[in-house]
C-alpha cells in the first residue's frame, strides 16, 4: 500500500502530474455526460458551461494565491458580494460612470483584501478565523449596502455588456491559433536554447503533450463556442488574468517568495523575504479577484442580491475548485491554471447533474466525493 | 563586497592574523551567565572544531556571530579591524554564513531556486519602472550558476537541478545548504551540526564538502557533538564549558580522550 502511495507521489512531481489527474476527471466527466445526456456536449450548452463556471473560477484563481501560501481565504464568497453591491449601488442608485464604478468596486476589494492579510500578517491570527470573521462581517456588510430589498438590479449597458457580448468567430478562431503558435513557438525556443547551454531538458513526449493538450483545449474549446456565439469577452478577461497571475506565481521573485513562504516560512524569512508584505499583497489579490468575480456576477445576473453571493456554495466551490485542480491545502504547491480546470469540473459536474436530473442533495454528494479525492491526492503526494 | 575580508595576502602563512576573531565576548540571560569572557579565532583556510556539552554556549556564540543574537559585550574582529554585527544582515555583509541544523530549505522548490532564494537573478534590470519583484526571473542563468556550483563542491551525486529539495536525501540537501551559503562572497562558514542524522556515507560526503571549503581558503567553523567527525576534519578545537575557554587543541597533538575530558572536566 505504502508503495502504491509513493509511487502516486512520485507521479504527481512529474512535469504533467499536477494536471493530468484534473485533466482526466475533467474528459471523464465529459465523456460520461455526453454518452448519457448527448445535449451536454452541445455547443450551447459549452456556452453556458463555461460562462457559469467563470465566477467560480475567478475566484478559485484568486485564492490559489492564498493557499499557495498555506493559508485559506473563507471570505472570497462575501467580498465578492460587497463589491458587486458597492458597484450595483454606485452605477444603478447614484448613476456613476460604469467604469470608473467598476475600478473603484476593484479596489475596494483589493482594500478589504489588504486588511484581512495585515491582521493575519502582524496580530498572527490565523488566516482560518480572521477571513471567517470577514465571511460574516461582510456578508452582512453586503446586506446593509443592499438595503431592506435585498437586491439591487444592474441595467447599466457597459457592465451588462461584459457578459453579454462576444467575440467575432473569426477574431476568436486567430487570436486561438495566435495563442497555439506563440506557446508552440515558446516551447521549442526554450528546448533549443536550453540544449545550447547544455541544461537538461524536459522529453519530447512531454513537450508534444503539453502542446497537445494545450492546442486541443483552445481550439476545441474555441470552435465549441464559435458553433454557438463566440468566445464572450468575459473568458477572454479570466483567462488574461490568469495569464498574469500565472505568470506572476512562477516566474517573478515575489512568487517565488509566496512559493517558499508557503514551504517554509521560517527560510523565506531568514534569506530576507518578507511575509508580511508577501501575505498582505497576496490576500490584496485574492480580493481584488474576488471583486472581479463579483463584477462577473453582476454582468451575468443582471443583478446584485444577497442569496447569489452570500452562504456557502459559491465560496466552498471556488476552494474546491483550486484543490480539485491540484493546488495543496498544505501551502507551497499548485498552480492558478489548475484552478481554472478545477472550477471546469465543478462546473461541468453541476451542469451535467442538472441535465440528468439530478435532485441539489445528489450533486451535494458528488462534489463532495471529488473534492475527497483531490485532497487525498494531495495529502498523498505530501507524505514525501 | 567588503575590502576587509578579500585581503588574500596574509592568509596563508601560519603566523599571520586569524580571520576571525571574538574576544571576551560576555552574554547573560537573567543571572545566568551563558557566555563568560569567552575568546574565539580562526583563520581563513582552517578548519576549526566548535565543542562543548550541552549548555556549555555553542548555540549562543554561534548566533552572537551569525548577528540574530545579541551579545552582551566583547568584540568581533576580521582580518584585525573590529566590526559591529548586530543583526544576520551585517553577519552576511562581512562575509559570515551560517548553515543551521535544520537547514532551512524549502522542500517544495527545486535546487536553483533554494540556492538563489531571496536573491534571485533577474533579467530587464534596466527596467527602472517595474518594481523589482516583478521582474522576470532569470531562470537559465540561475540553473547554469546551480550546476557550476555543484561542480565546484564536485557534488556529483544529484541528478537533475529541477529536483525538488523534499526528494534529495539528507546528505544532498547538506551540500545544497552549504552551497547556498557559500555561493555569495562569504569568507568563514559556520556548520552548525552537519553530519547530525546522517548516514555513514552521506556524513563522508559533508565532511568532504568541508574540506573542499577549506581549500578554497574559507574560514569554517564546524559546531558537533560527534568528536570522530570534529577529529577528522578539523584543524583545531576549541573547548568551551559552562561558557568559558577550556583550551585550544591543536588536533594533531591531542587526543580524542583529552577532548573529552575537557568536554566534561574542563581539564
Amino acid at each position: 500500500m505504502n508503495n502504491f502511495l509513493d509511487k502516486i507521489a512520485n507521479l504527481r512531481e512529474t512535469p504533467l502530474g499536477s494536471f493530468v489527474p484534473v485533466m482526466i476527471a475533467l474528459v471523464a466527466i465529459w465523456i460520461y455526460f455526453g454518452i448519457n445526456e448527448p445535449i451536454f456536449l452541445s455547443p450551447r450548452n459549452f456556452y453556458y458551461l463555461f460562462m457559469q463556471s467563470a465566477v467560480v473560477g475567478t475566484l478559485a484563481v484568486g485564492v490559489t494565491m492564498v493557499l499557495l501560501l498555506g493559508d485559506i481565504d473563507l471570505s472570497i464568497g462575501a467580498v465578492a458580494g460587497v463589491c458587486a453591491a458597492t458597484l450595483a449601488v454606485l452605477t444603478t442608485n447614484m448613476g456613476l460612470y460604469a467604469p470608473y464604478a467598476i475600478i473603484i468596486s476593484l479596489l475596494f476589494g483589493a482594500f478589504l483584501g489588504c486588511i484581512m492579510g495585515a491582521i493575519i500578517a502582524y496580530v498572527k491570527i490565523p488566516s482560518f478565523v480572521v477571513t471567517l470573521a470577514g465571511l460574516l462581517g461582510f456578508q452582512g456588510l453586503m446586506m446593509k449596502i443592499l438595503g431592506i430589498n435585498g437586491a439591487i438590479n444592474v441595467r447599466d449597458p457597459i457592465i451588462r455588456s461584459i457578459s453579454t457580448t462576444t467575440l467575432p468567430t473569426t477574431i476568436g478562431m486567430v487570436l486561438a491559433i495566435i495563442g497555439v503558435v506563440l506557446f508552440g513557438y515558446l516551447i521549442i525556443r526554450n528546448r533549443s536554447i536550453r540544449s545550447k547551454k547544455n541544461l537538461e531538458n524536459e522529453t519530447n513526449l512531454v513537450s508534444a503533450v503539453k502542446f497537445l493538450f494545450f492546442s486541443i483545449l483552445m481550439i476545441g474549446a474555441t470552435i465549441l463556442l464559435n458553433l454557438y456565439k463566440g468566445v464572450p469577452i468575459l473568458i477572454l478577461i479570466l483567462l488574461a488574468l490568469t495569464f498574469l497571475l500565472g505568470w506572476i506565481s512562477t516566474s517573478t521573485s515575489y512568487g517565488r517568495s509566496i512559493f517558499a513562504v508557503g514551504g517554509n516560512a521560517e527560510s523565506a524569512r531568514r534569506v530576507g523575504i518578507s511575509i508580511e508584505f508577501i501575505k498582505i499583497s497576496a490576500f490584496g489579490i485574492v480580493g481584488f479577484m474576488a471583486a472581479v468575480g463579483g463584477l462577473i456576477g453582476a454582468s451575468r445576473y443582471a443583478s446584485v442580491s444577497f442569496n447569489a453571493f452570500a452562504g456557502g456554495p459559491l465560496l466552498l466551490e471556488a476552494i474546491g475548485a483550486a484543490v480539485i485542480g491540484g493546488t495543496s491545502l498544505f501551502g507551497g504547491r499548485g498552480s492558478v491554471w489548475n484552478a481554472i480546470l478545477g472550477a471546469l469540473v465543478i462546473g461541468s459536474l453541476g451542469n451535467g447533474l442538472d441535465l440528468s436530473g439530478a435532485r441539489a442533495a445528489d450533486k451535494l454528494m458528488f462534489s463532495g466525493a471529488i473534492l475527497l479525492i483531490a485532497v487525498t491526492l494531495d495529502a498523498v503526494s505530501r507524505k514525501k | 563586497m567588503n575590502n576587509n575580508t578579500l585581503d588574500l595576502g596574509n592568509t596563508n602563512s601560519p603566523n599571520s592574523l586569524p580571520h576571525f576573531v571574538a574576544k571576551n565576548i560576555i552574554k547573560n540571560f537573567g543571572g545566568i551567565k551563558a557566555l563568560n569572557n569567552l575568546n574565539f579565532e580562526v583563520y581563513r583556510g582552517e578548519v576549526m572544531g566548535l565543542v562543548g556539552d550541552n549548555g556549555a554556549g555553542k548555540s549562543t556564540l554561534m548566533k552572537a556571530i551569525s548577528g540574530s543574537q545579541l551579545c552582551d559585550s566583547g568584540t568581533f574582529m576580521i582580518d584585525g579591524e573590529e566590526v559591529k554585527i548586530s543583526s544576520p544582515q551585517d553577519a552576511s555583509k562581512y562575509g559570515i554564513q551560517i548553515v543551521y541544523q535544520d537547514l532551512a530549505l524549502c522542500e517544495n522548490l527545486d535546487i536553483p531556486a533554494n540556492l538563489f532564494l531571496g536573491n534571485e537573478k533577474k533579467l530587464f534590470n534596466y527596467l527602472r519602472f517595474i518594481p523589482n519583484f516583478l521582474l522576470p526571473l532569470d531562470h537559465l542563468s540561475m540553473e547554469e550558476s546551480a550546476i557550476e556550483s555543484m561542480k565546484n563542491l564536485k557534488v556529483s551525486t544529484i541528478k537533475s537541478m529541477q529536483a525538488k529539495i523534499g526528494f534529495l536525501s539528507g546528505g544532498q540537501r547538506q551540500s545544497i545548504a552549504i552551497a547556498r551559503a557559500i555561493k555569495s562572497d562569504s569568507s568563514i562558514v559556520l556548520l552548525d551540526e552537519p553530519t547530525a542524522a546522517l548516514g555513514v556515507s552521506q556524513t563522508k560526503e559533508v565532511l568532504d564538502l568541508v574540506l573542499r571549503l577549506k581549500e578554497t581558503n574559507h574560514a569554517v567553523v564546524i559546531i558537533s557533538h560527534n568528536l570522530n567527525n570534529v577529529f577528522e576534519v578539523c584543524d583545531r578545537i576549541t573547548v568551551i564549558r559552562q561558557g568559558e575557554n577550556v583550551e585550544v587543541f591543536d588536533k594533531l597533538k591531542s587526543t580524542p580522550d583529552q577532548i573529552v575530558s575537557a568536554i566534561t572536566r574542563g581539564t
